[in-house]
């Protein structure tokens, strides 16, 4: 009686110790992961951007000029990046809502090949699909020349090598970003709900402005960042399908960190980026309100 | 919005047409028929059950009175008005959806105030109307909360007062206790009820739950594989089925088939000779056989050799089981292998298994059934 009393006694105290522990070292692959893949780099990142001096010898100087640069030299490329992924998010969505709502609700057993069909395009590698725009925009191309004949472009007009060709280049690349979301979302909605706002005196437009859209908002919400994160960043539909003219921030970066070797300011621009983008998000997700949906 | 009209229907006669009217009405999906030209009327204010087993076509048909499914053949009438081919949001019918269906994204407040938002009524109103409808359905305060914040009989009254608010004309209403307990469902039986006298509205109430629907309807359709096979009040249809479905649906009975002696009389003959006698007026005229059907509880069984008047079959208990308000029994007779018995433990006295005893009940509880 007694030595079983004991022996509960003093191994309560670990059994109880371990079961804090539990929690701990299951957060400690996935914690390591961030601070050896995560914190690290961007500590690293944050002090290569304070140094000074010429390739290849840099060293640390508190050198804040580095983020001067993007306003003083690259201010037209850092503008190209917001307004291009600006736009090409929203004609992703324009494009991506309706395509998805169709599949999510129109779909029927077509669904899961109408999905297949969306991401089709993807199994051609990045490049190839890119440089096939080019081919659509060419100078004396089928759409231009058709564009021209309705009198929609000039007569000296182009598509290659403008904006347009670069929004259109982001808009392609990412749509299968914006729609996957969206639908998932859009299929998640019990049918009933519509044919209750239905029998309560709701058109069928009104019942998706009251009911279907705000409850497919968590799925735009993530479509957007998905589409407009990864946009802003974006250097290759610059490179591809513009010219130095529509160069976006991601070129700068990808040249000063491969081609010039200024790695400070590269640096900068890059972490510069980060917190514009993130600063930008917070507010758009708080507006959006998707809290409120979480069930 | 504002396209939701009333319009005076009235009947060429004058008199005040039926609530809701369904004229031959049918659904077909593809070549299967889910609903086989169904003809109804019911009266205004009516507490009105569409009974049957699951898949006979009760949701198919309050769908098409609703407006969410096209009929394929037939007419739909709500105050004499044809609405057949009309839209679920001009039509003056609201739902209780089996799910219940409420928004999860708005308060308990907006869910009820939805249908008359959608008509432009003005904050004000819509404020004590909400307030009011909260109170009848006893969830005063819970205005500013979620859907799913609320139990599922809290819900359930939700998605009720949702649709009350409107006024609806008919409400309609599609298994709306089933998704609850049983204590729960008795409890929202009685209150429905209750909400029901007090709104006087027509409920059309769709259940595969026969004590539900005779709990608390005036009056009950039972529908079978996409028709109605007995229209009528609780008592009319348990009395006297008609058909051998709505008997065995509608509590347990005991069938057995019989050759008419003399219609006039109500004599009929079973199987071995036994005579029986059912009230003249229910035989079938011109017919030989008829199907007779005597529910459990109408059976008394005395001692075998006991004169008595009325029906009599002899025979033998082969099981008794005592369940406390009535004891059930299993009787064995040379006609029907097994008659089901079911009697009130009053005083008299109560027998056993291998007891030779009479199985008697009066003729006017015997019914027929096709
Ligand atoms: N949209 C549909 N397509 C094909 N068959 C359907 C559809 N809706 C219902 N049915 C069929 O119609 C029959 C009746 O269905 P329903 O009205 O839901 O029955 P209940 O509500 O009485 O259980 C069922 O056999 C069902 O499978
Ligand atoms: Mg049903």
């Amino acid at each position: 009686m007694s030595a079983v009393g004991r022996e509960v006694s003093s191994s309560a105290p670990t059994a109880a110790w371990r079961r804090k522990l539990v929690p701990y070292g299951l957060l400690l692959p996935g914690g390591l992961w961030l601070i050896i893949f995560f914190v690290v780099p961007m500590l690293r990142l944050v002090s290569v951007s304070l140094q000074t001096g010429i390739y290849p010898r840099y060293r640390f100087a508190w050198a804040w000029s580095n983020y001067a640069e993007l306003v003083t030299n690259y201010g037209g490329q850092a503008v190209n990046s917001l307004v291009y992924a600006f736009l090409a998010t929203a004609i992703a969505f324009l494009i991506a809502y309706p395509l998805a709502y169709f599949i999510a609700f129109r779909g029927g057993r077509w669904k899961n090949f109408l999905l297949v069909m969306l991401l089709m395009p993807f199994l051609m590698p990045f490049l190839l699909r890119t440089l096939s725009w080019k081919i659509i925009l060419a100078d004396h191309g089928l759409l231009v020349d058709l564009l021209k004949s309705v009198h929609l472009l000039g007569e000296d007009g182009r598509l290659l090598a403008t904006g347009v060709a670069v929004v259109a280049g982001i808009v392609y690349n990412f749509l299968a970003f914006m729609t996957l979301p969206i639908y998932v979302s859009l299929e998640k909605i019990d049918r009933s709900l519509v044919e209750a706002a239905n029998d309560l005196y709701a058109s069928p437009a009104v019942a998706f402005r009251k009911v279907t859209f705000p409850l497919s908002r968590p799925g735009v919400v993530a479509g957007t960042l998905l589409t407009f994160i990864p946009a802003v960043g974006d250097y290759v539909n610059a490179v591809l399908l513009g010219t130095p003219q529509q160069f976006m921030i991601g070129n700068v970066i990808q040249s000063r960190f491969l081609v010039v070797l200024d790695y400070p300011v590269a640096a900068a621009l890059s972490f510069t980026l980060m917190i514009v983008t993130v600063l930008l998000i917070i507010p758009y997700v708080r507006a959006a309100g998707t809290e409120d949906l979480v069930a | 919005m504002a396209a939701v009209t009333d319009v005076a229907g009235g009947l060429p006669d004058g008199g005040e047409p039926p609530a809701v009217q369904l004229e031959s009405v049918t659904k077909r999906f593809g070549d299967f028929t889910a609903v086989d030209e169904i003809s109804l009327d019911i009266e205004e204010n009516r507490f009105f059950a569409l009974l049957g087993p699951s898949g006979c076509g009760k949701t198919t048909t309050l769908r098409m009175i609703g407006g969410f499914e096209e009929t394929t053949a037939g007419i739909i009438r709500l105050h004499g008005e044809d609405v057949t081919g009309r839209k679920p949001y001009r039509r003056m019918v609201n739902t209780v959806f089996q799910s219940y269906a409420l928004f999860p994204h708005l308060t308990i407040f907006e869910n009820v105030a939805f249908g008359l938002r959608r008509r432009d009524v003005d904050d004000a109103e819509i404020k004590t109307r909400v307030a009011e409808m909260l109170e009848l359905v006893q969830l005063g305060g819970r205005e500013k909360q979620k859907p799913h914040t609320l139990s599922g009989g809290q819900q359930q009254r939700v998605a009720l007062a949702r649709a009350l608010i409107n006024h609806p004309r008919v409400l309609l209403l599609d298994e709306p206790l089933g998704a609850l307990d049983l204590k729960l469902r008795k409890e929202m039986q009685i209150e429905l009820k209750r909400i029901q006298n007090e709104v006087g509205i027509t409920f059309i109430h769709v259940t595969h739950d026969q004590e539900e629907a005779m709990t608390m309807a005036d009056t009950i359709a039972v529908m079978h594989k996409g028709r109605i096979e007995r229209m009528g009040t609780a008592t009319e249809i348990y009395e006297d089925p008609q058909t051998g479905f709505v008997a065995g649906f509608l509590g347990a009975s005991n069938l057995m088939q019989a050759d008419i002696v003399d219609a006039s009389t109500g004599e009929v003959v079973l199987a071995q000779g036994r005579r029986l006698r059912v009230s003249p007026g229910r035989l079938p005229a011109g017919e030989k056989q008829v199907r007779l059907g005597v529910r459990p509880e109408k059976i008394h069984l005395v001692p075998v050799d006991a004169e008595i008047e009325g029906n009599a079959l002899e025979g033998l208990v082969i099981d008794a089981s005592f369940i406390g308000v009535s004891t059930h029994y299993l009787v064995e007779t040379g006609a029907i292998a097994q008659l089901a018995v079911m009697a009130q433990n009053l005083d008299d006295r109560r027998f056993a298994q291998g007891d030779r005893i009479k199985a008697v009940w009066r003729p006017e509880h015997t019914f027929v059934v096709t």
